[in-house]
């Protein structure tokens, strides 16, 4: 690998995603094919840019800024899938911004938190069991992150539609009913990631708990209330059935509820501190 | 160039003249026939219910089929009297005739703007004339220009964005709200011919089962018997309602079928969650726009839609001027190129002659002075003598092609030909 590699910044991923949305935004003014292919290459360079940087420095995502950093990724991943695949839609426009608000928070978060954290005595299985509650706690962010841009869109479509606006004027969506299904498929497969990640941070921490008393640290009491939050949207969705306006504003609560406990100070984490 | 193109369109003939002017699949093999044979001309013949023109070319030094001889055998085989046929009709002639064929086949000559199936009718004509042996080369080569440039209008431009019928733009709603039709209801209520046409589009997404209702049970079935749907009694129109996806309302009921209140209390609490599309396409309408919500029932009635229409027919009138401009410098292209391919074979054969006349000269020279020069001093009189020939040449082929490019070469080609005693090329 060029010398070089390993100096890839945040600024590096950030800025091409930040000139991926321009030329995005562009496009919806002028849509020239040219424009599509700039903004597919931009974004393209900046997941790569991204996907170098976390393999090199590779950030913790018990951290806020490695978990941050790890929920852009998969987001970033998931706008240049959703371009290549319909290219007629403006994932960019909605993605991107998410993408690049969750960078900006990491970079702030690096600011206050460890890369490397807990620097617990953990023995060889029990850092098995901490990684696969990462690992789990992980894709139900995913999880959410994708429900709440499905949930944007979703309400910007009905909006549209409860107006009556032109069908094939503005910016190009999904349908209601391919939104509403997205939503859906990701809020109900990250409540048993959810679940399997809570309980098994239940576990370790039960038996750390020399640690001090961390039941209610900000981080396990904001993931528990994110569970509630999904159990909650899951019976509103398959028990009373109300509309997918309400079910919409409420996965972006718990998206907004996600953002925080991945912010908050991990558990473990409590004597860390520096900047990555 | 000795193109015409005689006829009437929307503007200047009322549709119950147009009718009488419109040819049928008969007439038209016979005009196309005649034209051809009786009037010595390559020939087009355009109708539709919007126009019927007669495009024309006939060789340059013949009179043209002009508005008066199109007038007369328009009147003739019709049956009608020049008098009557000659006011409806206008006249564009070569390189005006070249932009209106282009602007016809773009769609910027259309009732509505923009449309799609003039193109189409463009083709099937061309086609048509083409396998009656009726067309030549000017035809030839006019009709795939006017094509290509028309596709080359349609793409470049939003002159042919969105959709201007009612019909398509209830279904565009709909998809923006659905996004498979394999497992959903529609259920038509009424039926009046509005519906039928819309049915016919929301058909096209094959939809799992069709449901009719109507206060006429006989019409109900007749309905259903056309769309494959199946009846419904009108007594079970909340029950219908209650597992429909889509509903198309079209009866000609004089006061709303469907209050608010109704919808609230005996269709609203019996759905899932999925969302009713209602397109209320009834005048008076059918259903009250207060059960609209966006989510989860989505009502658009008849003067949505024709806001809709409207919309799209404003916005493409913003993209008349560039398409009008494309239009303008492929038909110059196309003049250019008629003209060039008109002088070229002369400027072929004033080449070969000189060609000709040159070898002849040189051959003599050489043969006298055999012996005498070295292979290079050869090579140097051959070449002198090509650098005089292409000097005599320059001024009369750059005057031919400057004449070719403004439409005037006719005169200079002939008198080219006699000059230098060239054969009808």
């Amino acid at each position: 690998m060029p010398g070089s590699l390993p100096n890839v910044t945040h600024a590096c991923f950030a800025l091409s995603y930040l000139l991926a949305l321009a030329v995005e935004l562009a496009r919806l003014r002028w849509p020239r094919p040219g424009l599509r292919v700039s903004g597919l290459i931009l974004g393209a360079a900046g997941l790569f840019a991204h996907s170098l940087f976390l393999a090199l420095r590779q950030p913790t995502p018990a951290t806020a800024y490695g978990g941050l950093l790890v929920v852009a990724w998969v987001l970033a991943v998931f706008y240049l899938y959703g371009t290549l695949h319909d290219g007629k839609r403006a994932w960019a426009v909605f993605v991107l911004p998410l993408v690049l608000g969750l960078v900006s928070l990491a970079f702030v978060a690096a600011a206050g938190q460890d890369a490397v954290p807990l620097g617990l005595p953990w023995e060889s299985e029990h850092r098995l069991w901490g990684a696969l509650h990462g690992i789990f706690v992980l894709c139900a962010a995913v999880g959410v992150s994708v429900g709440a841009v499905a949930s944007v869109m979703y309400l910007i479509q009905a909006n549209r539609l409860k107006r009556k606006k032109n069908p094939l004027g503005g910016l190009k969506l999904l349908s209601l009913e391919r939104l509403e299904t997205m939503n859906r498929r990701a809020v109900t497969l990250a409540f048993p990631f959810l679940t399997a990640g809570l309980l098994l941070g239940a576990v370790l921490l039960r038996q750390y708990h020399d640690f001090g008393d961390n039941w209610f640290s900000p981080k396990v009491v904001g993931t528990v209330g994110l569970w509630a939050v999904f159990l909650l949207l899951l019976y509103l969705r398959y028990v009373v059935h109300v509309t997918g306006r309400r079910l919409a504003r409420l996965t972006l609560v718990a998206f907004a509820l996600m953002i925080a406990v991945l912010v908050a100070a991990h558990p473990f984490a409590a004597s860390s501190g520096g900047t990555p | 160039m000795n193109l015409r193109v005689v006829g009437c369109n929307y503007r200047t003939a009322a549709v119950e003249l147009r009718e009488k002017l419109a040819f049928d699949a008969a007439k038209q093999d016979r005009a196309v026939s005649e034209l051809t044979t009786r009037f010595g001309c390559e020939v087009v013949l355009l109708s539709t219910c919007n126009r019927v023109e007669l495009y024309t070319a006939r060789p340059p030094q013949e009179s043209p089929f002009d508005l008066e001889q199109a007038a007369l055998y328009l009147a003739e085989i019709h049956g009608l009297t020049p008098d009557a046929v000659r006011p409806l009709l206008y006249e564009r002639a070569d390189a005006e005739a070249v932009v209106h064929l282009t602007r016809v086949t773009a769609s910027l000559d259309s009732l509505v703007v923009g449309e799609g199936q003039i193109a189409g009718q463009v083709k099937a004509a061309f086609d048509f004339a083409q396998k009656a042996a009726a067309t030549g080369a000017l035809l030839n080569a006019l009709f795939p220009h006017a094509l290509r440039v028309a596709k080359r209008v349609r793409t470049e431009t939003g002159i042919a964005r969105g959709h201007v019928s009612v019909s398509s733009v209830a279904v565009d709603y709909v998809r923006q709200v659905f996004d498979h039709f394999g497992d959903k209801t529609i259920l038509v209520i009424g039926a009046g011919k509005m519906a039928r046409l819309t049915l016919k589009h929301l058909e096209a997404l094959q939809p799992k089962r069709i449901l009719v209702t109507n206060r006429s049970p006989a019409k109900a079935a007749e309905v259903a018997g056309m769309c494959g749907g199946v009846p419904v009694p009108w007594d079970q129109l909340d029950a219908a309602l209650a597992e429909t996806d889509i509903a198309l309302s079209t009866t000609g009921a004089a006061e709303p079928i469907m209050p608010a209140s109704r919808f609230n209390a005996a269709v609203r609490p019996k759905r899932g969650s999925g969302t009713l599309v209602v397109l209320d396409i009834a005048v008076p309408r059918d259903f009250d726009p207060a059960i609209h919500d966006g989510d989860r029932v989505c009502l658009f009635n008849i003067d949505d839609l024709t806001r809709v229409r409207e919309q799209t027919i404003a916005q493409r009138q913003k993209h008349l001027a560039p398409a009008e401009a494309i239009i303008a410098a492929e038909a110059k292209k196309f003049l250019d190129d008629w003209n060039r391919r008109k002088s070229g074979p002369v400027i072929q054969q004033l080449r070969t002659e000189f060609d000709k006349v040159r070898a002849e000269v040189l051959a003599g020279i050489l043969g006298k002075l055999n012996g005498k020069l070295t292979d290079a001093d050869k090579a140097y009189i051959e070449g002198g003598f090509r650098l005089l020939q292409n000097k005599l040449l320059h001024g009369p082929i750059a005057a031919l092609q400057q004449a070719s490019k403004d439409g005037e070469s006719r005169p200079l080609l002939d008198a080219v030909r006699k000059l230098f005693r060239l054969g009808a090329g």
